[in-house]
């Protein structure tokens, strides 16, 4: 408990220091004012002068203000909403701040409106237009948050590549302290550069090569256009394709890295899934079709949770995931109890019947779901998993996936301990062996059942948990993985950790390789499939088959 | 007479009164528009659903395989038909494509559906008689597939029923992909006559359902005559004791294999029979699910009887006609259809608990829970 309150008075202080400073709203009005003044060079200045004052609110004005948005009110500077008409046909202008964009209410907290022939609209002229254009940028490049920095910075690379803000960016360039923002100056100046016919060709030739040296994405697709477009001279063609080759090859390491973080995640669920099934197949010998209801459950739980903290994408409390772990492991744990000891347990002699009875509790769990929460519910995963890291350029880790990776390596050493170290574990891995065995030497064998299909449950369960971060959950989430777990466990084999491990990360590797570079997802499911049957044909027993020379079973 | 025979005489005859009416009394209750031609329709439809129903009994409740792949073979024994049929109904622009492959049909050759060229597999279909011999031929071939790779390394149990369903979702997909020209997930649907009758005319709704119970009819016989033989005894062999039966010397893969093949032809001929009456054939129909329902109607009536099998599938599938539309009493809402998978489910759930013998047991427990004595047949033992 003491470490969760350093955590939040660290996240609190943390938010007060990312919070803006707030500038002095009556300067800024007055300047804003000035922009309404008849002398042109006293326009220009006024908004140097903005500019000049780095609040990042500005942003929004600027844009405001070359439409045209900017109105004086009453002798203040207001921005215009959207006009209404009420029913005698008088026009009534919304007035909203200036710099929040939000409505200005009056004294009785009523937004504010006006007669359109109350207000008078501020002219922009062409120069001004140019100039707010040029200033909202400004802004933007100076602004103190390193992210809207690289917005600006990223967007004033893409069209229409102006090349008035190139000293800014070149100054960024040198001097930011964000090596992102730095690399991403260069890229920008280089693809004004290189696209500017102005320029004589071997300067646009050079910010080419230089864009090569950068190996960057996005002058790909630009020098894509120009080949098409024919805008390079025809002796100058082989530099530019040399350029592209050799971003290609880093692209092509970049989906390389994308396709084995996307394997290796989506590996990992189907480990969660699968490890539960494991253990109870190898244990009682029971399909569990409800397996993936299990994971819906953990899934509808943490929705549940996400209700009753109140966590919504606007306004978040992260608490609720700190909660929705264990509790999806109970709650999921605690039905799959239910459903072991109510009907697998005197089915257990029956492992084709239980698994009919199970796929029937899945029906059944499915429709309940579908009834109360209806068809599809969109889940917002807990801010602090929202975001990124990029380890080289272009290469991104989501945060989302690396913490699902995490968990299945934390849940998979749990288990390893458990079966390994602990008396229960040993109970189990003895049921598991030889169960008429165990129960000689005074294992209670219907306990050990009932708590490893539990546990199983219990893992789907974080399993659905950790899936809400990474999409939106339905009643019948379950049955696109229980096919996929299942193939798991035969492949891995039964009853063996290590087998599912690597079966898990194996499939899910290859399927997303094979999607990645070759297949349709419906072929690529389909081939891996026919491999899967000829792998069975080899291993019967799985990856690591037990040892011994039984006739079956 | 023993008590036994007297029973298996008395079920007989039972049988064979209910196929008396099925033959007479239905179209006999259909003149007297007793009922319309939309209930005959309905019941030469699940019709159908009984003879797959059937196939799966043979295999599962006396060879004790559990395949999860029946409703696969029996969507391609319809798609097989529907084939030959989409080909009486070709489009206007260009008569040697079927309307329904326009749906979806890409053009690889020239721009206008009038330079759409048929694709090789569809040629085939064109003939009755050939289309009739590859609904049943292409099930058994895959079966035999299957059967093959699947029986030769000895996956059995539970793992062949995974196996099998793993292969249905990739040919439901498989077939649901537009650049297979089977028209996606869409399915074939755009008919018009069948055998130059019209599909809408009663008589053909009539015709259909007498072909589809005369085959029924012949299909039980047929495994009737199977479990009854040496074989069958085999394969009950083969449920209760494999490796016994392979150390006697048998290979029970080559029994397994040819009884699944044939369980395969049965589905893709009820499919055959089915498409005519349903007139709409989809991917969707081989999904998972439907394979396990039938497994369902065959646990509902009883496994390892083979009529038990028809009267499940008769029985759930009237159940869902009746209760996939809202009932109400007193004009309150009683029932709405979104509660149907949660009684299929507990449907599911208290057969396999309580009636483990399916619904034909039910006579027999009763009258034994009533005299109290103990019922002579043996139990038969549960497959692995």
């Amino acid at each position: 408990m003491k470490r969760l309150w350093i955590i939040a008075c660290l996240l609190i202080l943390v938010a007060g220091a990312t919070a803006e400073p707030a500038a002095e709203e009556d300067d800024l009005s007055a300047l804003v004012l000035k922009l309404a003044d008849e002398d042109a060079v006293v326009r220009a200045k006024a908004i140097q002068d903005l500019v000049l004052t780095g609040d990042h609110r500005l942003e929004h004005f600027f844009d405001q203000y070359r439409s045209g948005a900017l109105y004086l009110w009453q002798g203040r500077p207001v921005l215009g909403g959207d006009i209404r008409m009420d029913d005698e046909l008088d026009e009534y202008l919304p007035l909203l701040d200036v710099l929040s964009g939000e409505p200005l209410l009056s004294e009785a907290g009523q937004p504010l409106e006006s007669l359109i022939d109350d207000v008078i609209e501020v002219e922009v002229g062409s120069p001004e237009r140019k100039l707010a254009r040029a200033a909202k940028f400004r802004v933007g490049l100076a602004s103190t948050n390193p992210k809207t920095r690289l917005a600006s910075v990223k967007r004033l690379g893409d069209p229409p590549r102006k090349s008035e803000l190139l000293n800014d960016l070149l100054a960024l360039h040198e001097n930011d302290p964000v090596k992102k923002i730095r690399y991403t100056a260069l890229e920008s100046v280089s693809l004004i550069r290189m696209t500017d016919a102005s320029l004589p060709p071997e300067e646009r030739e050079a910010a080419a090569r230089q864009l090569g040296d950068l190996d960057s994405a996005r002058a790909l697709a630009v020098l894509r256009e120009m080949v098409r477009n024919k805008e390079i001279p025809e002796d100058r063609l082989p530099a530019y394709e040399a350029v592209m080759v050799q971003i290609e090859k880093y692209q092509g390491w970049v989906s390389l890295f994308d396709t084995i973080k996307r394997g290796l995640s989506s590996g990992s669920i189907l480990i969660l899934m699968a490890l539960g099934l494991a253990v109870t197949f190898g244990m009682m010998g029971v399909i569990n079709m409800a397996h993936g209801e299990m994971m819906m459950i953990g899934a509808y739980t943490t929705f549940c949770l996400q209700l009753v903290f109140g966590h919504t994408s606007s306004e978040a409390n992260n608490w609720f995931f700190v909660f929705a772990l264990p509790i999806s492991f109970l709650v999921a744990a605690g039905i799959g109890g239910l459903i072991e000891f109510g009907i697998v347990r005197h089915l257990y002699k029956r492992p084709l019947e239980s698994l009919l009875a199970t796929f029937g509790i899945s029906l059944v769990l499915i429709q309940l779901i579908r009834l109360v929460f209806g068809d599809n519910q969109a889940s917002n995963s807990p801010t602090w998993l929202v975001g990124y890291v990029e380890v080289m350029q272009d290469m991104v880790l989501p945060y989302g996936r690396v913490f699902i990776f995490l968990l299945t390596v934390i849940v998979v050493l749990g288990i390893a301990s458990l079966m390994k170290f602990t008396t229960l574990g040993l109970h189990m891995r003895a049921t598991m062996q030889n169960r008429p065995m165990a129960q000689a030497m005074g294992v209670n064998t219907r306990m050990i059942d009932l708590f490893t299909f539990m546990l199983g449950s219990g893992i789907a369960g974080v399993a659905g948990c950790a899936l809400t971060t990474i999409g939106g959950i339905t009643p019948d989430m379950g049955q696109n993985y229980i096919i996929d777990s299942f193939l798991v466990v035969v492949a891995g084999g039964v009853g063996k950790l290590l087998g599912v491990i690597c079966s898990g990360l194996g499939l899910g590797v290859i399927s997303q390789t094979l999607e990645g570079y070759w297949l349709s997802p419906v072929w690529s499911k389909i081939v891996i499939l026919m491999l899967l049957v000829a792998f069975i044909q080899f291993k019967p027993a799985g990856l690591f088959p037990p040892k011994g020379r039984l006739a079956d079973d | 007479m023993t008590d036994r025979a007297a029973r298996l005489v008395r079920h007989r005859v039972l049988l064979l009164v209910l196929a008396l009416f099925g033959l007479v009394g239905i179209p006999g209750l259909y003149f007297a528009k007793v009922i319309d031609i939309e209930t005959v329709n309905t019941l030469g439809r699940y019709l159908t659903y009984a003879m797959v129903a059937i196939g799966l009994d043979l295999i599962w409740g006396y060879a004790g395989i559990l395949s999860l792949c029946q409703a696969l073979f029996f969507a391609i024994g319809a798609y097989a038909m529907g084939m030959f049929m989409a080909h009486q109904y070709t489009s206007l622009d260009n008569p040697a494509i079927p309307q329904s492959l326009y749906l979806v049909y890409p053009f690889e050759i020239g721009e206008t559906s009038a330079d759409a060229v048929l694709p090789w597999f569809w040629v085939p279909f064109k003939s009755f008689p050939v289309a009739l011999v590859l609904a049943i031929c292409i099930p058994a071939a895959v079966a035999a597939i299957i059967g093959f790779f699947g029986f030769i390394s000895r996956v059995r149990g539970v793992y062949f029923a995974i196996l099998t369903q793993a292969l249905t979702v990739g040919a439901c997909l498989f077939f649901g992909d537009n650049d297979m020209c089977l028209c996606g997930t869409n399915g074939l649907s755009q008919f018009s006559t069948f055998l130059g009758v019209d599909l809408g005319s009663e008589k053909l709704k009539l015709v259909m359902y007498l072909v589809s119970l005369v085959s029924t009819i012949g299909v039980y016989l047929l495994c009737r005559f199977i479990v009854q033989s040496r074989f069958g005894r085999i394969l009950v062999a083969i449920r209760d004791d494999e490796n016994t039966l392979h150390f006697t010397g048998y290979k029970p893969h080559q029994y397994k294999l040819f009884v699944f093949a044939l369980s395969a032809a049965i589905a893709g001929l009820a499919g055959a029979l089915y498409i005519p009456q349903m007139q709409i054939i989809t991917p969707s129909d081989m999904a998972a699910i439907e394979s396990i329902l039938i497994v369902v109607w065959v646990a509902v009536g009883g496994r390892g009887t083979l009529s038990g099998a028809i009267l499940g599938a008769l029985v759930v599938n009237l159940l869902y006609k009746n209760l996939t539309s809202p009932i109400e009493v007193f004009g309150l809402r009683m029932w709405k259809p979104d509660y149907w998978p949660i009684l299929l489910g507990a449907v599911f759930v208290g057969v396999v608990m309580f009636l483990p013998r399916g619904l034909l047991s039910l006579p027999g427990r009763l009258k034994e829970r009533k005299s109290k004595v103990p019922n002579p047949t043996p139990k038969p033992v549960e497959a692995k």
